[in-house]
């Protein structure tokens, strides 16, 4: 892994406690959280149909898709219920002044 | 207790009920007995991503056979034609009889037909299952004007996808809006409005008088004597539940068969979930039958429990969605018990939602908007709903406040 692929999303105050903010990168999707114990990184869309979890509910470490309320957990991306089967991928966050990253492989 | 459960019915509520049994007991014998001979399948996509192609068969199971097998669930595909309550015992088509110690009836609902001349009963498609959507697919094809007749959720998600597979579409509605069975007439107006834009032709508080069969093609005669020509016809007008096996039982079937909030009918050991049940919401303290995804796989899963022996109450807010064109329906709890509408939004581009409140808390909402931009706050409102959280209507009307400050801690 090298330096490189730490992608730099935004500042730390950019996001609420409890939400989250859309990250686009080359052609990806991403979606940033900030929960109560730290900064979280998933892919953006939902892994039932493609629709953008951006407008998802943050609650409990865990988003809810927007169209059919498929469930994810943030931390793991494991999907959690119906009609969601796929999990969600992760990726590393890292906080480095004030300034979120995201490692993208 | 080693039990043999049969689960009569192949579809969401079905194979829900049997995982969530397996999940509490491992040693229990359970069997779904499905009409169709496919492994429980999702249907909301046949109206839409499967006509318009983006989703294949194999997209639209909800479990592979591999699942099945590794939680030891059998899938048969039989067809019961008896029901011996007092005996516990099925007898199915083929003259096989089936013993069970607790039955779950997921026996759905079927659509409602057009009353017609017998000539006719062929050429009018309906579409509920993966067999019909095949066929209207096909024939659609080699179609150019076609005809819905019921402006419900299936008509029109059906008219949104041929409007995309570039078909001129009429739907033709009895009512004085569409989707009027749940959907409150504010949010009805704005899907119409789409429909047209699209091209669609929408025709409300118009009946079918006659239907006549010319050169391959129909002239439907309306009760205005207006005329229209179409080369293929769709109806989706309502649907009832599968309960006439059950007829001449003691089953007590009322707008499908009754339940109390544990899933369970008036005869022991006898449990049903689903579309086909009237089950009692406790929350509402009103019973009721609902056709949803949603539902369909939370009353599965609940009577899974109750019949594992995990005695749990059925208090889901109801919850639906509808997808037409690029816009996401979303409605939550009941719209028709309300003594003050409020509305959040102007602009669908961003979502409107109109709230139905009774003595300061919300029963129901009901929104529309571009995909994805009205379901946090309709999922916020469920929540809202069943914690009977008095609302500040100012942030409920107010676009630029969050709803979540509503949440109490």
């Amino acid at each position: 892994m090298s330096e490189e692929n730490w992608i730099e999303v935004g500042s730390t105050d950019s996001i609420e406690e409890e939400d989250l903010i859309r990250f686009d990168h080359q052609d990806k999707t991403f979606c940033v959280y900030k929960l109560t114990d730290g900064f979280y990184a998933t892919d953006g869309i939902c892994t039932h149909e493609a629709v953008h979890l951006e407008d998802g509910l943050v609650m409990d470490d865990e988003i809810e898709c927007p169209m059919h309320q498929g469930i994810f957990n943030i931390k793991s991306g494991e999907a959690l219920s119906p009609p969601a089967c796929e999990d969600l991928k992760t990726y590393p966050v890292k906080v480095d002044n004030d300034k979120i990253f995201i490692k993208i492989d | 207790m080693k039990n043999n459960i049969i689960i009569l019915g192949g579809g969401q509520a079905g194979i829900y009920a049997a995982r969530e049994i397996r999940q509490n007991d491992s040693k229990s014998n359970i069997k779904i007995f499905g009409e169709e001979n496919l492994l429980p399948y999702e249907r909301p996509p046949l109206s839409k991503d499967f006509l318009l192609d983006k989703k294949k068969e194999e997209d639209l199971y909800f479990h592979s056979s591999d699942v099945l097998k590794n939680e030891n669930i059998e899938f048969e595909n039989i067809s019961i034609n008896k029901v011996d309550f007092e005996n516990k015992k099925l007898f199915a088509k083929n003259d096989n009889v089936y013993s069970y110690d607790s039955l779950i009836i997921s026996t759905g609902s079927e659509n409602k037909k057009l009353t017609l001349d017998n000539n006719l009963k062929n050429d009018i498609y309906y579409l509920r299952n993966l067999e019909e959507a095949k066929k209207i697919k096909e024939i659609v094809s080699n179609k150019n004007k076609i005809t819905i007749i019921g402006g419900g959720f299936i008509g029109l998600e059906i008219a949104s996808s041929l409007s995309q597979l570039q078909k001129k579409v009429i739907v033709i509605e009895i009512g004085n809006q569409l989707m009027g069975r749940i959907i409150p007439k504010q949010i009805a107006d704005l899907v119409q409005n789409t429909h047209i834009e699209h091209g669609n032709e929408i025709i409300l508080n118009k009946q079918i008088e006659k239907i006549t069969k010319k050169n391959g093609d129909y002239e439907i005669l309306l009760n205005d004597n207006s005329l229209i020509e179409t080369d293929f016809i769709i109806a989706g007008i309502g649907s009832t539940p599968t309960v006439k096996l059950f007829d001449n039982t003691n089953l007590k079937i009322d707008n499908g068969i009754v339940t109390n909030q544990f899933c369970e009918t008036s005869i022991k050991d006898v449990y049903a979930a689903g579309d086909v049940s009237n089950f009692y919401h406790p929350f509402y303290e009103r019973n009721m039958r609902l056709e949803s995804y949603q539902h369909a796989q939370n009353h599965g899963i609940c009577a899974g429990k109750n019949i594992a022996g995990v005695k749990t109450e059925y208090t889901s807010i109801p919850w639906m969605w509808s997808d037409q064109f690029n816009l996401n329906l979303q409605l939550t709890g009941i719209c028709d018990e309300y003594d003050e509408i409020i509305k959040r939004g102007n602009d669908i581009n961003n979502g409107i939602i109109y709230f139905f409140l009774k003595n300061n808390k919300i029963r129901g909402a009901c929104g529309v908007g571009i995909i994805g931009k009205v379901g946090r706050d309709i999922r916020i409102t469920s929540k809202l709903i069943e914690k009977n959280t008095i609302v500040d209507k100012q942030i409920l009307s107010d676009p630029n406040l969050k709803l979540n400050k509503l949440m109490q801690k």
